[in-house]
């Protein structure tokens, strides 16, 4: 969360010399993350990055306290000034206004603390405050309400007013519940809400909702224009409760923000007494009531044990004892060292308003960022590098393809996991078979999907620019197991292009070459495989390793799970020896009908005679067909002569088994 | 020049045939080729040395004359031709001048996806200094994405506003099925893989998945997520890893720096900031403000000490080893390469060729 402080208002609480980039550098090294300073009326604002786990630093006085400690430490004179609010006790009581009576549940709220505030006259907002809220992007309304907001921002904790008349009206008792389902209010900007169940509000005797507590007030207790008397309370709802009502209301205020994060329960009461002094400046109220304060669940925070020996685990270097202990008090903790020769200790109690220091860790944390992270070694590990890899790693291999794929013209692309339904339903598995969001964003990513091809095939149809287009990804598709089981991510290689057949071919044909994977068949599917319109097997060793077919689309489309070609593919070939003899090339046409499958003739010329070692279909035009055939005998030499029995035979095996026409005469 | 004509003794193997065809090619490179009809006369006239050698074909063996005789052919051939373009005024060079300054025909190639370059270079950058790559479930148990990682039931992060829930039932012990937000889910499957026992050095790189979407987020995106445990491992070295990555990945003279920050996961946590290659750290550009980075640095991820609760649920002894990690996001980490100025993180998914093609 970030928040905005205005450098002069930290000067009311911090005393110093740093100029505004001095702040900046050293809070952001050591402490909160200063990310800009803009210039707003007539000051430099700090626009300051505050983690969750400190909202004791939300607020003008907790960064003036972190800055003191921080630029100390450089050597900057600051020192954090003591806290200029009214004494408790010196509230002059005029006339007594009777009090509501609050029935509190502990479990659900940790402090009530209120005043009555009486008279107060309505006025503008004065300049100087203005100008501060108008700096922290805050509304300017008048003072009556403007001075909640004002001390909230300074001291930490929400606090909200009260139409003290319309809460009597009301029945005068505070009932701090639990909502139950249905319940209905307004809050005090008119909007209707009915409550889920859950949420603390605040109840009259009648069960009517008063307020929604540490979110926002509502229209039937918060002041308006005819408000005179005040009631003034700051509660403390349990921060869990207050994120639930907050979130699921949407209801997103400050005081929400705050709470939900565990603000301590004792700003309540400086922030309580800073409020009333301005209501007695700028409104000139008259105080109503005594200070009521219910304060029974009120813990001290444990003690952490902490050896020296850790610190210095931490942080690799020794620091001194003395420096170690003024880090940690001047953090406002309290110090006991317990000494034990080389088990040395500290026991450090933090503040209240530091509930996130809990563990050793949390304290080692405190000594090195006040020390300066910046003044820390930079070194590389000396320790021994680990030797036990995962059995299966296939990143070489997916590499390898994308580079090769890439070399050779294929652009590979990252698509979404998450589908939509329509595009769940032209898959091959039912929709049941796919996982599915229980709160998806967006209608296009609802489903995990089992497929990639879809999400390629809409990339081609989304650049219509590319005459031909092939693209590949290397990504996860999502495999249902049952109950209890996560699903099997399997690692698939999609190729999908809009080029012929043939040429995708070639390519996905160039990518086995490069794993010396040779002795493969693409074998014709006989049953149709969604989003397949046609498909045929990749088999190597009598085992299908993936499918290569033409999609809806009529792009010609591959997928290979990873894990398959890994088991298959080769880092280096096994060498032939060179031949001594050579072999003799020659083309021969043929005429095919157009149902002809020519792979089927390649594999019945190749099966005619051992001599024949390779056919390739070389060019086709219209329905003729060149193939290139090589004879080769490795121990002797073929004559011409050798090889006219065999031509014979294939001429005569292809026409015949075929109905193929020989181009020429043999 | 005149050249006195030389009589060619006769030759009786075909390796001397050979030497004497070289010879004869190298006497004729260096005549002047002035005089067309003279050169004709002594090289291919009826006395010429063509023939002088041809006539010597009668002393080589029997079986190797067919060889012979074709050697000489073409050398007959070839001074043929030459004598031919010098008759037409031309040499062979100028026939086949080439244009060198025609613009090259380039191959088709492709591109592996900036994501695809980004995870092999930062894979490489760790695996130099041992790290090991890992890749962990993308639909994983809460138990590994927040429980074990320290997160309480009620933090935000655990919230459906933040993370996607899988429609399955409840696991008994591992808690819902989600999307992992981060790759931090790999520390306490890396700790079981490695059977609790350290050393550990993991990179895992890998999808995640949040529920948002804008200018600088995708609902999908990727991270690695780095994982060191070892007895005496300490802040210090985490500056190191960090430094020697910056420099490798961003170039020489980039620096990191680590300031506070809060994780549930680690303790203390930081905040990971690379020093801007345009400023080098300064802010400052000439005598403006530097307008690539806020302040000299850009943030780029999260790191800290593992937290003792995490040692624990990967079984690992709090008290006898130490460890850090870091996670960020891999399109963050790469978009913020020098000059490479993508102001959109959508369009790395968009599948847009006029943006892929550019890499």
């Amino acid at each position: 969360m970030n928040i905005l402080i205005p450098h002069r208002w930290l000067l009311e609480h911090l005393e110093t010399d740093a100029t505004p980039e001095e702040i900046q550098k050293y809070l952001s090294l050591s402490g909160p993350s200063i990310e800009r300073i803009y210039q707003t009326e007539g000051d430099s604002v700090y626009d300051i990055e505050i983690t969750t786990n400190r909202v004791d630093s939300m607020n003008v006085r907790g960064i003036a306290r972190e800055s003191a400690v921080i630029l100390n430490q450089t050597k900057i004179k600051a020192n954090l000034k003591p806290l200029n609010i009214i004494d408790k006790n010196s509230l002059q009581l005029t006339k007594e206004l009777p009090m509501p009576k609050v029935f509190n549940n502990p479990e659900l709220n940790k402090r009530t603390i209120f005043i009555i505030l009486k008279n107060i006259k309505r006025a503008a907002t004065p300049k100087w405050m203005a100008k501060r809220l108008i700096q922290t992007e805050m509304n300017v309304h008048d003072s009556a309400i403007d001075i909640t907001n004002y001390v909230t921002h300074e001291i930490g904790h929400p606090i909200h007013a009260f139409d003290y008349d319309k809460l009597m009206n009301t029945g005068g008792e505070i009932h701090i519940v639990e909502a139950k389902k249905g319940e209905k209010f307004t809050t005090l900007d008119g909007e209707n809400f009915a409550t889920v169940g859950g949420e603390v509000v605040f109840k009259n005797g009648e069960g009517q909702i008063i307020d929604l507590p540490s979110i926002k007030g509502t229209a039937n207790t918060s002041i308006d224009e005819s408000t005179q008397n005040v009631l003034l309370l700051a509660e403390s709802i349990k921060a869990e409760r207050v994120r639930f009502a907050s979130m699921t209301h949407a209801i997103r205020t400050t005081a929400a923000q705050l709470m939900e994060k565990n603000v301590d329960p004792h700003l309540a009461e400086p922030t309580l007494l800073k409020a009333i002094e301005l209501y007695q400046d700028l409104c000139k109220a008259e105080i109503g009531s005594k200070i009521y304060d219910d304060f029974s669940a009120k813990a001290k925070s444990n003690p952490v044990k902490i050896k020296l020996k850790k610190i210095n685990d931490y942080l690799g270097l020794e620091i001194d004892t003395q420096k170690i202990i003024k880090i940690l008090t001047d953090l406002k903790c309290e110090v006991e060292l317990q000494e034990q020769g080389r088990t040395t200790g500290l026991v450090v109690t933090p503040p209240t308003f530091r509930p996130d220091l809990t563990i050793p860790a949390d304290i080692v944390e405190e000594i090195a960022r006040i020390y300066g992270y910046h003044n820390l070694p930079s070194l590389l590990m000396d320790t021994p590098i680990p030797t036990i890899y995962p059995k299966v790693a296939s990143f070489q291999l997916e590499n390898k393809i994308k580079h090769f794929l890439s070399n050779i013209g294929w652009q590979e692309v990252y698509t979404y996991s998450l589908i939509s339904e329509k595009i769940a339903l032209e898959s091959d598995c039912a929709i049941n078979q796919h996982l599915k969001l229980q709160n998806p964003l967006t209608d296009d990513k609802v489903y995990l999907r089992r497929s990639l091809l879809a999400s390629l095939e809409e990339i081609i149809s989304n650049n219509p620019q590319q005459k031909t287009l092939s693209i590949f990804e290397i990504a996860n598709i999502y495999l249902p197991r049952g109950d209890n089981k996560l699903p099997d991510e399997k690692l698939i290689l999609n190729l999908v292009s809009s080029a012929d057949y043939r040429t995708t071919r070639g390519a996905l044909e160039l990518l086995l070459d490069q794993f010396f994977i040779s002795n493969y068949k693409i074998v014709d599917n006989k049953k149709t495989i969604k989003p397949f319109s046609q498909s045929a097997e990749i088999i190597v060793n009598n085992v299908t390793i993936g499918t290569i077919g033409i999609l809806k689309s009529g792009c010609v489309g591959i997928e290979i799970p990873i894990i398959k070609l890994l088991k298959v593919a080769k880092t280096h070939p096994t060498y032939q020896p060179i031949p001594k003899t050579m072999p003799i090339i020659e083309d021969l046409t043929f005429t095919l009908s157009k149902e002809t499958a020519v792979g089927k003739i390649i594999t019945t010329i190749k099966n005619i005679d051992e001599l024949i070692t390779g056919v390739q279909l070389d060019c086709v035009y219209k329905h003729n067909h060149t193939f290139t055939i090589k004879y080769h005998n490795l121990k002797a030499n073929l004559s011409v002569a050798d090889i006219e029995p065999l031509r014979k035979t294939i001429v005569k095996e292809v026409e015949k088994k075929y109905g193929a026409k020989l181009v020429g005469e043999v | 020049m005149k050249t006195k004509k030389t009589k060619v003794k006769a030759t009786r193997s075909l390796y001397d045939l050979k030497s004497a065809i070289t010879e004869l090619k190298q006497k004729f490179d260096a005549e002047s080729k002035t005089d067309i009809e003279n050169l004709q006369n002594r090289y291919l006239g009826k006395k010429g040395l063509i023939n002088d050698l041809m006539k010597g074909l009668k002393d080589v063996p029997k079986e190797m004359r067919p060889v012979a005789g074709q050697l000489l052919n073409e050398l007959k051939a070839n001074l043929e031709h030459q004598l031919t373009l010098l008759g037409n005024g031309a040499t062979e060079e100028t026939a086949d001048k080439i244009d060198l300054t025609i613009p090259g025909l380039k191959p088709k190639v492709g591109h592996m996806h900036p994501i695809s370059q980004a995870m092999e270079e930062i894979t490489h950058i760790f695996e130099k200094i041992g790290f090991t790559r890992v890749r962990y479930p993308e639909v994983d148990w809460d138990y590994y994405v927040f429980e074990s990682l320290n997160m309480p039931p009620n933090h935000p992060a655990r919230d459906e506003w933040e993370t996607f829930f899988v429609d399955v039932p409840k696991h008994k012990q591992m808690g819902k099925m989600v999307l992992t937000t981060h790759t931090t889910n790999g520390q306490v499957r890396e700790m079981e893989r490695l059977k609790s026992k350290p050393p550990i050095r993991m990179i895992n790189i890998g999808r995640c998945y949040r529920r948002q979407q804008d200018v600088t987020h995708t609902q999908m995106f990727h991270q690695f997520d780095g994982l060191v445990i070892d007895r005496g491992i300490h802040i210090q070295h985490l500056k190191g890893t960090l430094d020697y990555f910056a420099e490798q990945f961003y170039g020489p003279g980039t620096k990191s720096r680590i300031r506070p920050f809060h994780f549930k996961f680690t303790e203390p946590s930081f905040e990971v900031d690379f020093s801007c290659h345009i400023c080098h750290g300064t802010g400052k550009k000439g005598r403006g403000k530097c307008k690539f980075c806020k302040s000299g640095w850009h943030e780029v991820g999260g790191a800290g000490m593992v937290h003792p609760n995490v040692l624990k649920a990967g079984g690992i002894d709090p008290d006898e080893y130490t460890g850090f990690a870091f996670g960020w996001g891999v399109e963050r980490t790469y978009t913020l390469k020098e000059g490479l100025n993508i102001d959109d993180i959508r369009l790395i998914y968009s599948g847009d060729l006029k943006f892929l093609e550019q890499f």
